[in-house]
This record gives C-alpha cells, sequence and structure tokens, in this order.
C-alpha cells in the first residue's frame, strides 16, 4: 500500500499537468468552507473583505472594468495617433479629452517650413471618423513665420495612416 | 527504486518552479474578512436537564471536573436562549512573476471552548476566548494544481464534497442547530463531512480538466496546532505523535475539549466531476477516507490493536436547475458516530444524506435528511489483563450486551434564509435529531432505560458575511 500511495502522490501532479487546453485552475471559492459556508455567502465569494495591505488587484480590475480601458477614448486609436505623430515634438496630450497637440517641427533639409498637427479621438468605438488630425503649417518669409495653408489631403492622408496603424495594433493584440 | 523517486521527484520540482507563463508579479496582499451571526434558539431535547456525563464505551470517559463539588447538583435548563459567534479571517494571497499564486489563510474562532470550564471552584477558562479555526499556506500553480498545509479541512471532509445541501438556513440538519444542544446523550449531527475534522494535514488539489479534478491529503494524527499536545512534562496519550498510550480503548471517539482521538495516519482522496447537461449543472464525488489507529498500551508495555482502521467509502452527487439544487450523499465503510474508530469486532457505518433547496432572488429554502446506522456503543471493552496474557491478542474482551444493538441516528432539517443586504441574511430553521440504540440508556439520570433520545431546535436570526 505504502509504494502504492508513494507513487500515486507522485503522479497526481503529473498527470494534472496533461490536460492542456481543456485544463483550467480551480478557484478557491470553488472548494467547500465547512460550516457556514463562509466564502459562499460573502457578497463577493472570496474577493471580498477588507484589503489592509497591499495593492487590491481585483478591485483594480473591477473599477477598470466599470470605466472601460481607463482611458475614455478609443485605446487602439490613441496609440495609433501617438505612433503615427510621434516623429513631431509634443506638446500635450490628454486621454481623457483625446487630444493631441504637438509643437513646431520643421523636417530636415526643409528649414524655412514647420508643421505642427492636432489630433482628436473622439470617441470609445474604432471607426473610421473615430479620429480627427489637423496639420498647421508656416513659412519663414523675411525672417516671421507666415501661416500657410495646407491641402485639404495632407489632413485625410495623416487621418488614413492612423486608422491604418490602429488596425494593425488591433489585429497584433487579438493574435496574442 | 530510490533513483527513480529522486529522478521523479527532480523532475517535478523543475517543471513546477520553471517560469512557464509571464505574468506580471503581484505584491501580497492582505485581507480581513469572517462572518458574524446572533440567533435566538428554541430547543427541546431529551435528557436536557442530566447532570450525568453521557459515557459511550469507545468514547470519553466522565470528566467530573465540570460537576457541582458534591456531584449531587441538579440543574434545569431553559428551552430559549440567544446565541453569537463569529470568525475574523484573514487572507494573504500574492502572485509571482512565473504565474504562481501563493499565501495563507488565518481563520480566527471564539469559540475555543463549547462551555465555561469549571477548573475549580473559583477558576473557570472562557468559552469566547479567541482560538484558530482554519489556518494553512497554500501554493497553486494553473499547471500542477494547488499544495494546502496547515490546519484543513480534507478533500472528503468539506472541501470537494457533492450531494451535501447545506446552502439554506443554518445549513439544516448539518447547520448551527449544535449551537443550542447540550451534550447530554449526545443528540448532536457530527457525522457530517466537515467533522471529520481540520488537523493539520498536507492536502494536493489538482487543476480541473475535462470538468475532472482531485484532491489527497494525509495527516500523521488528530490534532492541530503548534504544540505536541503532551499536556504536562510527562508523556502521554495526549501528545499528538503518541501511536500507543494506556487507555487508548475509550479514546476511538474524539474528546469533546481537548480536540483528541486515536485517528493516526489519516488519508483522503477524492475525485470530482463538474459539468453541465441540457442546462443542468452536475457534480459528482467519489472519495475514501482511511486512517489507522493509537494502540491500547499496558501498564506493563503490551501493544494491543483494540481499534480497526478508519475506512469509509463516500460518493455523491448533486443536481442544479432553475434555482432548485438536489442531491445525495451515501457513506459506508468502519467507522462509528462522530468518525470515530471502531473497536474490532463492531460493525460497519452506512450513512445515507439528502437534500433539496431552492433559490429565488434574495429567497433561498430547503430542507435535507440524514440517516445512518452506526455501532454505537462497542460490543466489546478492553482488559489489560486478557491483553499482558495474550501478546498481539486485541485483548478486547466482555461483550457488552447493551452495546450489541445498532445505533440508528435519523436527523433532518428545514430552514430559509433572506438577503436583506449583500452578505446579510435573516434565517429561519427547525431541525430535528433522534439517536436511538436499542436497549442502551441514552438518559441514565432517569429511571428505567430511555434508549431513544431527540432534540428539535428552532433557530431564528441573521448572520452577516463580510
Amino acid at each position: 500500500m505504502k509504494p502504492f500511495l508513494a507513487a500515486l502522490a507522485l503522479a497526481l501532479p503529473l498527470l494534472a499537468a496533461c490536460g492542456d487546453s481543456n485544463q483550467r485552475m480551480v478557484n478557491n471559492d470553488e472548494y467547500g468552507d465547512w460550516r457556514g459556508g463562509v466564502a459562499r455567502n460573502r457578497p463577493r465569494g472570496a474577493d471580498a473583505g477588507l484589503v489592509v495591505f497591499g495593492v487590491d488587484k481585483n478591485r483594480e480590475a473591477r473599477e477598470a472594468a466599470a470605466a472601460g480601458t481607463g482611458l475614455s477614448v478609443n485605446a487602439y486609436l490613441w496609440r495609433a495617433t501617438l505612433d503615427t505623430l510621434s516623429f513631431m515634438p509634443l506638446a500635450s496630450a490628454d486621454p481623457f479629452g483625446g487630444t493631441i497637440i504637438t509643437d513646431w517641427y520643421s523636417p530636415p533639409g526643409a528649414g524655412n517650413e514647420r508643421f505642427r498637427a492636432q489630433a482628436y479621438v473622439l470617441g470609445r468605438q474604432l471607426r473610421s471618423d473615430g479620429v480627427r488630425v489637423q496639420v498647421f503649417r508656416q513659412v519663414l518669409e523675411r525672417g516671421q513665420w507666415v501661416d500657410s495653408p495646407v491641402s485639404n489631403a495632407t489632413n485625410s492622408d495623416m487621418e488614413d495612416k492612423v486608422l491604418a496603424r490602429a488596425r494593425e495594433l488591433r489585429s497584433q493584440s487579438a493574435a496574442r | 527504486m530510490r533513483k527513480i523517486l529522486l529522478g521523479t521527484t527532480a523532475v517535478v520540482g523543475a517543471a513546477l518552479l520553471a517560469p512557464s507563463l509571464a505574468v506580471a508579479q503581484e505584491a501580497p496582499t492582505v485581507r480581513i474578512g469572517g462572518f458574524f451571526r446572533v440567533y435566538y434558539g428554541y430547543t427541546q431535547q431529551s435528557g436536557r436537564n442530566s447532570t450525568v456525563p453521557y459515557t459511550t464505551p469507545t468514547g470519553t470517559a466522565p470528566l467530573s471536573g465540570n460537576l457541582p463539588a458534591d456531584g449531587n447538583g441538579i440543574a434545569r435548563l431553559s428551552k430559549h436562549d440567544f446565541s453569537t459567534d463569529g470568525e475574523v479571517h484573514v487572507f494573504v494571497n500574492g502572485k509571482t512573476a512565473n504565474g504562481l499564486t501563493y499565501g495563507a489563510v488565518i481563520e480566527i474562532a471564539f469559540n475555543q471552548q463549547e462551555g465555561r470550564n469549571q477548573v475549580q471552584a473559583r477558576a473557570s477558562t472562557g468559552k469566547t476566548t479567541a482560538s484558530t479555526d482554519e489556518w494553512y499556506t497554500f501554493i497553486a500553480s494553473p499547471r500542477f494544481g494547488q499544495l494546502r498545509f496547515g490546519d484543513e479541512d480534507g478533500p472528503v471532509g468539506g472541501l470537494m464534497n457533492s450531494g451535501v445541501v447545506t446552502n439554506f438556513g443554518t445549513g439544516g440538519i448539518y447547520g448551527d442547530r449544535e449551537s443550542f444542544v447540550t451534550r447530554q446523550a449526545n443528540t448532536r449531527t457530527t457525522t457530517s463531512p466537515g467533522a471529520l475534522n481540520d488537523n493539520t494535514k498536507i492536502i494536493y488539489l489538482s487543476p480541473q480538466f475535462f470538468g475532472f479534478d482531485f484532491g489527497a491529503s494525509y495527516a500523521p494524527n488528530y490534532n492541530e496546532g503548534e504544540d505536541t499536545g503532551c499536556s504536562s512534562n510527562a508523556s502521554s496519550g495526549w501528545c499528538d505523535a503518541s501511536y500507543a498510550f494506556t487507555g487508548a480503548s475509550t479514546n476511538g471517539i474524539a474528546f469533546a475539549g481537548p480536540n483528541q482521538s486515536v485517528r493516526r495516519n489519516e488519508y483522503q482522496i477524492a475525485g470530482r466531476w463538474r459539468g453541465s447537461l441540457a442546462g443542468i449543472g452536475l457534480s459528482t464525488t467519489v472519495g475514501w477516507v482511511g486512517a489507522g489507529a493509537a494502540r491500547e498500551l499496558t501498564v506493563q508495555g503490551t501493544q494491543a490493536r483494540v481499534f480497526n482502521n478508519l475506512g469509509v467509502f463516500q460518493v455523491g452527487a448533486q443536481a442544479t436547475a432553475y434555482g432548485f439544487t438536489l442531491g445525495a450523499q451515501y457513506e459506508h465503510g468502519d467507522a462509528n458516530f462522530f468518525w470515530g474508530n471502531t473497536l474490532r469486532g463492531d460493525r460497519a457505518m452506512d450513512q445515507f444524506f439528502a437534500g433539496l433547496s431552492y433559490t429565488a432572488g434574495p429567497f433561498s429554502i430547503g430542507a435535507n435528511y440524514v440517516m445512518g446506522t452506526f455501532e454505537g456503543a462497542s460490543r466489546a471493552s478492553f482488559s489489560a489483563a486478557s491483553a499482558d496474557a495474550a501478546p498481539g491478542s486485541s485483548g478486547l474482551t466482555t461483550p457488552n450486551a447493551a452495546g450489541a444493538a445498532m445505533m440508528r441516528r435519523l436527523g433532518y432539517g428545514i430552514g430559509g434564509n433572506y438577503r436583506i443586504a449583500p452578505g446579510m441574511d435573516i434565517v429561519a430553521e427547525w431541525s430535528k435529531f433522534t439517536i436511538a440504540e436499542r436497549g442502551r440508556d441514552l438518559d441514565p439520570q432517569q429511571l428505567g432505560i430511555q434508549d431513544r433520545t431527540t432534540a428539535n431546535v428552532f433557530i431564528l436570526g441573521t448572520r452577516l458575511a463580510f
């Protein structure tokens, strides 16, 4: 009997490791808690109670779930906009309002013109009209920066780039 | 064999410790929870006024220390009483970078004794002092399961049972009724899975795969907590690790106060399947609890195997649908009531449990029923002289005519609760438990032989879990 038990003691964890995709961890609140079923009666099962030390990850997760992702705008569009405009110095970025404003930037080799961009991420949904980019351009005339028009195509091209990048990010995270 | 064992252990060790997943490490949190409950109880109980401590041939010897000094005092007990109980639980939980979760659970109870124990005329120990219920540490991996080490119920004794429907009232016949029943005649249930005891053990609990999970545990003896249990600086049967001691034959049934019994080398194995078929949630469990027993030791030094090994097979199943839960459990094997070891020659136990509950929104109602047959009083008793005369024999002699009959234990409970706020319930419950053993006097203070004893308990109260 004893060798059998010893073998069993070794075999059980190894056997348990064979499950793979049909396998999952059994949570602590799935075991009986004798004398009163205390955990079952708690408002939130084993997650209940007052955290007196440490960071309550479950609470963070709950609050994040309640508030969406923590960003008040679509995370993919936000990330993609930041990526796309990253070649320019950033002046301000507000994830709650969904605005990104860059500082003036002169492309190398074009010292007498400079650009600035404002991007607005408009909502929670990942949709093609969820982002708006406005590019401003100034040229140097007689030592003075003077506003100069930007073609409409520039703005929509930037938006397309943001959307493409967002799609990329989305598919990457789906694959994970 | 040794090489193989060492090799395998190394593989297991490496696999357990290998960082298989990249999971964010989480610093441990310390959480406080628990419960508190207050009940009103109305109790009708046979032999409630008896001051003669109830004895069982395989159980506790009468302890005169708690009796009035002259030994003749009597008392009359009211049927009405309030009862409070609570526990404060501390949970420590953390997660390592490789996905292992770990932590500890410390449950502080305040019912260290069931009654105030009169030690001397002007000295007593309180009944609401703090003590520990369960406390254990655990380490768990999604791939290899969980290891719990400490004072905790076993897989068969509470962790993985199916069919024990107690999710209403205070638990029906397995509920808090024992808070109101006095010990005379032992009209207490105490054959529930949880009554198997949370003695210090090591428990392995597997992950679930294809709906199956299983568990196994081992405990060297019946006791728990820090010290050796030796009550003085002399070794005795109170020491946790004693495997033979004088007086063992009267310790088959656990002592109430010191939580001591002859059970040794206890192991539990349970397998459970959970799943759903056509919208009905199903759960079934098959389990086995086995244990050896301490031997009787005569003053001459003769060891006598007076007890059967404990060995009980358990099977249970339950189904849940549309708010209803229906369950049943059957147990058979060598054990006496209160999960005690039987003396050699005693009969095996059988116990059947069934329960039904219904939950609709904040309301839960239910009923459960338990029926068991046990040896009860043993038919033999130990004689040191005969054990010394024939070493190797059990030393059991003198068939006890009053103990030859079968003990029947029958109980049922019906109850409900209403959730008035998250975690807070109002509960109401009625339960009845009857013990009968033909020819045996269960209330020795009354004239004649009372071979049947009953306790009815009605409970109305509130319970808060936090």
